[in-house]
Parts: structure tokens; C-alpha cells; sequence
């Protein structure tokens, strides 16, 4: 007879946004939520922003959930996340959590993804990955964000299953393969050339016709900064990463470079609370 | 067919691996340089903790997966191409992208002896080849095995930054070749730990190599290109 092993539930989702121009506005042209990943749109006027969010709580072993984003010609989008992200403990025995963000940005079209931090709970196991396809005039601004552990309550990640992976394609040829990992032991982020006991990193990247004119300035506006930083530029794309010590110092140093690069332009609400 | 004996295969990997092969390989420090000039390094234990995570979670091992994959590839240019295209995009920084392609596109015309068509081909067909992707291709259409090939590339990897900090720092030969002799094991460990390691195991948390990586590209007085 075959062993009945206990089921754990696992969440799913999968949210498709497309946002397209009329009448020189960014308007919503499809939707379609399924699970617990789902979209808010905070202006009644226009979709130029979308709130994404995972109504499941957070992610766990085996979860799997995909995010499909499309903006049209000429149009001008912002994706933001309604929360902080947190991959939960997984059992050794499940399969990592699967999460995957196609970003699709047509020509002359103007995207940002602005998701706010995840949060790395001991022994998690996830594999995320961010595939962006731009066309050679278009642009993106984006950055994703990792603090390792509980910060705020002292914390200490030891040990994470990690693949955490950024792919660009402009005008359909790889640029960019950005991959962060973790494979069990987390004692390494204590290395001097790893995170020197820095506890949360972001890497912001933007790929513009220009995007290696804001190089000079985004240093500039990070000379201060209550974190690490580092920012190059090449290829027509500017590529910045931050070490920070806890959550706060990261997101203080975050919105100082995007302040910088977005000309001051105020960040998402959802961003503020 | 003719048949490469081990040491045919072993001669040609000191030749192309050797610190006297131009590819230029004098010039890059990969970041060290910073890692120098902030303290990060000053002695023959924080250079050898410095290297430990780019050879277990950083470039290095990184290369080697690429540099197998491109060894697996080297009878099908279709393949290689997109494996190219992957290790471009590798690149932490602009400094490392040109330390990557200018040691790689050297390696290829300094190759020409050993009649490197596996590499004329794909710089006919993308331009620029990245330096393991040079190694990996050239030994895979030279019978040199996959696994001597990624612990020689490595071996020199490690060598060539050595050699950066031991003037950089300065440190004495002895102290230089101590952090070598002690890299041994882990440089054996990654070179089989890569073996199985397909393309979407590449990445890792070597944050503060690559953020000197950038800093590199601002400080005031620097003997390195990288």
C-alpha cells in the first residue's frame, strides 16, 4: 500500500498586465489574475502604475508564481509591489519556490519595476527569475532587493537556498545575466569580498539609449550614503549595486539613487508606507 | 583522426596558460587594486580570504562553468554562439567586461600556431570572445580534456591575481606563492564541483569583489586597467 505522505499547500498565481497608449495616456488593455498573485491600479485616471501583489503572504518551498508584464509603444509604465516579498523556511525535502517576472517594453516605451525588498527567512529555497525584453529605443529602470534574515530583530541567516537571476534582451540579444546564489551555507556573506557581514544588497540597473549619461551624477548622489556602493556604465546600460548593513540602510540608500536617476520624480505611495 | 596524448594535451595548456602566452593578462587585477588601496588586503591572509569566495561564489567559478559549457560546444557554433552571448553578460562591470574580451580576443591571434579556427569562426560570426569561452572552445576542438582545462584556467586565474596583490601590496614571493599552495584544494574542489554544473547554476555573492570592480574604475592613482 502506498505511504500517504501529508500535503503542504502550496500557492499559485499568475497575473498578466498589458498596458498600451490612447489618446497620450497609458491606458490598461488586459488583466487576467488567477491565485494569489493580483494587480491594483492606485490612479482611476490611467494605468501608468500597477501594484502587484501576492495575497498569499509570502512564498514557501514548491510555490509557483509568475508575473507577465507587457507595455506597448510608446507607452509609459511603473510596476511596484504592494509589500515587502518574504521566502518563508522550506523543508529540505520540497523543491525550491518558483518565481518568474517577464517584463516585455516596446518600442519608444518607458518601464520601471520598483518592487520593494525580499526578505530572506532561514533555510529558504527559491529560484526567481526577472527576464526583460526591450526594444533597442526603449527603456527600463528597475532594481531588486535581498536582506538576509530578520534585520530589524537581529537575526543571522545561515544557511539559503538562493537563485536569484536578472536577464535583459534588447532588440532580442542578451546584455545582462545578473544572478545572485546562495547554495546551503550562508557563512560566505562574511567573506571580505562577499557581503563583509552586510546584511541586504540591491542591484538597480537601467538600460536606456542614455543610460550611461546618469553615471556621474548617481555616483555623485551616493558620496553620502549610509551603505556600499558601487555603479558602472557600459553598452548603453548602467548597472549599480548597494551593500547596506539592515533593511533601513538599504532602502535609505535605494531612494537616494532613485531619486537621482528618476530626476526626483516621487517614488510609489505603496513605497512610503 | 590523430590522437592527443596527455602530454600533448598538458604541453599546450602550459603554453596558452602561461604567464609568458600575450594576452595581457599583466594588466588586469580585477579588482584587487581597490581591494588594496581600501585595506581590504594587506597581508597574505586577507589576500588569500579575499580569493576563497571567487573561487566557491564569485567569477572564478563562474568562468569555469562557462568555460566547460563552451568545451562541450566546440563542434557546434550555433551552441557556442549563445554560450558567448551568456558570458558577455557576465560581466559585473565595465572594467570586467573589457578585462574578459581583452584577454579573450589576445588569446585568440596569439593562438594562430595552434590554428584556432573553432575561434576565428565565432569572432567572424559575434567579435568579441570572452577569455574562458577562448580557452574552453580552443581545448574542446584540441583534445584537451574539459577537466584539466577548467583547473589549469583556474590555477592561473588565482596566479594572476596573486601576482597583482604581491605588487600591489606589496607582498614577497614566498607570501605570494604561500596564498597559491594554499589554494590548491579549493581550486581541485571547484574545478569537480563545476563538472555537473549546468548554466543556470552560474551567479553568486561575491558582492564586494564586484563592487571593487566598480570602484576601481574611480581611483585616483591605479598601475591596473581592472
Amino acid at each position: 500500500m502506498l505511504q500517504t505522505l501529508p500535503r503542504h499547500q502550496r500557492a499559485q498565481g499568475e497575473l498578466r498586465v498589458t498596458v498600451g497608449l490612447r489618446d497620450g495616456r497609458t491606458v490598461l488593455r488586459d488583466l487576467r489574475q488567477q491565485g494569489c498573485m493580483k494587480a491594483r491600479f492606485p490612479h482611476p485616471i490611467d494605468a501608468h502604475e500597477t501594484v502587484t501583489l501576492n495575497t498569499s503572504g509570502g512564498v514557501t518551498g514548491g510555490d509557483h508564481l509568475e508575473t507577465h508584464l507587457h507595455v506597448e509603444p510608446g507607452a509609459s509604465a511603473l510596476f511596484a509591489s504592494q509589500a515587502a516579498e518574504r521566502f518563508y523556511r522550506a523543508l529540505p525535502a520540497n523543491t525550491p519556490a518558483h518565481i518568474r517576472t517577464t517584463l516585455t517594453i516596446g518600442a519608444g516605451a518607458t518601464a520601471e519595476w520598483l518592487p520593494q525588498e525580499t526578505i530572506l527567512f532561514e533555510a529558504c529555497a527559491a529560484t526567481r527569475t526577472l527576464e526583460i525584453d526591450i526594444a533597442q529605443d526603449a527603456s527600463v529602470l528597475g532594481l531588486e532587493a535581498l536582506v538576509f534574515g530578520r534585520t530589524a530583530m537581529g537575526e543571522t541567516l545561515h544557511a539559503a537556498r538562493l537563485n536569484d537571476t536578472i536577464r535583459i534582451r534588447r532588440a532580442g540579444r542578451l546584455i545582462l545575466h545578473d544572478a545572485i546564489r546562495l547554495d546551503g551555507p550562508a557563512d560566505v556573506l562574511n567573506a571580505t569580498s562577499s557581503a563583509n557581514a552586510n546584511r541586504a544588497t540591491a542591484t538597480i540597473f537601467h538600460v536606456a539609449p542614455d543610460a550611461e549619461s546618469r553615471l556621474d551624477a548617481l555616483r555623485a548622489a551616493w558620496e553620502h550614503a549610509p551603505a556600499e556602493t558601487g555603479a558602472s556604465a557600459w553598452n548603453n546600460m548602467l548597472i549599480a549595486r548597494i551593500l547596506a548593513q539592515d533593511a533601513a540602510a538599504l532602502r535609505a540608500t535605494i531612494t537616494m539613487g532613485l531619486n537621482q536617476l528618476r530626476d526626483g520624480r516621487p517614488l510609489p505611495r505603496v513605497w512610503m508606507c | 583522426m590523430t590522437t592527443t596524448t596527455t602530454t600533448e594535451a598538458t604541453l599546450r595548456l602550459l603554453a596558452w596558460l602561461s604567464p609568458a602566452f600575450p594576452t595581457g593578462g599583466f594588466a588586469w587585477s580585477h579588482g584587487i587594486e581597490w581591494a588594496v588601496e581600501s585595506g581590504d588586503i594587506d597581508n597574505a591572509a586577507t589576500l588569500l580570504a579575499w580569493l576563497e569566495p571567487l573561487l566557491t561564489h564569485g567569477s572564478a567559478r563562474a568562468d569555469a562553468i562557462l568555460l566547460r559549457h563552451a568545451h562541450r560546444a566546440a563542434h557546434d557554433l550555433d551552441r557556442l554562439s549563445e554560450i558567448t552571448e551568456l558570458a558577455l553578460a557576465t560581466a559585473a562591470s565595465r572594467e570586467r567586461h573589457a578585462e574578459a574580451i581583452g584577454q579573450g580576443n589576445a588569446f585568440r591571434l596569439a593562438a594562430a600556431p595552434w590554428h584556432p579556427e573553432i575561434l576565428t569562426k565565432l569572432h567572424a560570426r559575434l567579435g568579441d570572445i570572452p577569455y574562458p569561452i577562448a580557452i574552453g572552445a580552443l581545448a574542446g576542438t584540441k583534445s584537451i580534456g574539459e577537466d584539466l582545462a577548467a583547473a589549469a584556467y583556474l590555477q592561473t586565474l588565482a596566479a594572476n591575481l596573486i601576482s597583482a596583490a604581491v605588487r600591489l601590496v606589496p607582498l614577497g614571493q614566498s607570501a605570494g606563492l604561500s596564498v597559491l599552495a594554499a589554494l590548491e584544494p579549493l581550486i581541485a574542489a571547484v574545478t569537480a564541483e563545476t563538472a555537473g554544473a549546468g548554466l543556470d547554476d552560474l551567479g553568486g555573492c561575491a558582492f564586494r569583489s564586484d563592487l571593487a570592480a566598480m570602484r576601481h574604475e574611480t581611483q585616483y592613482t591605479r598601475l591596473f586597467r581592472s
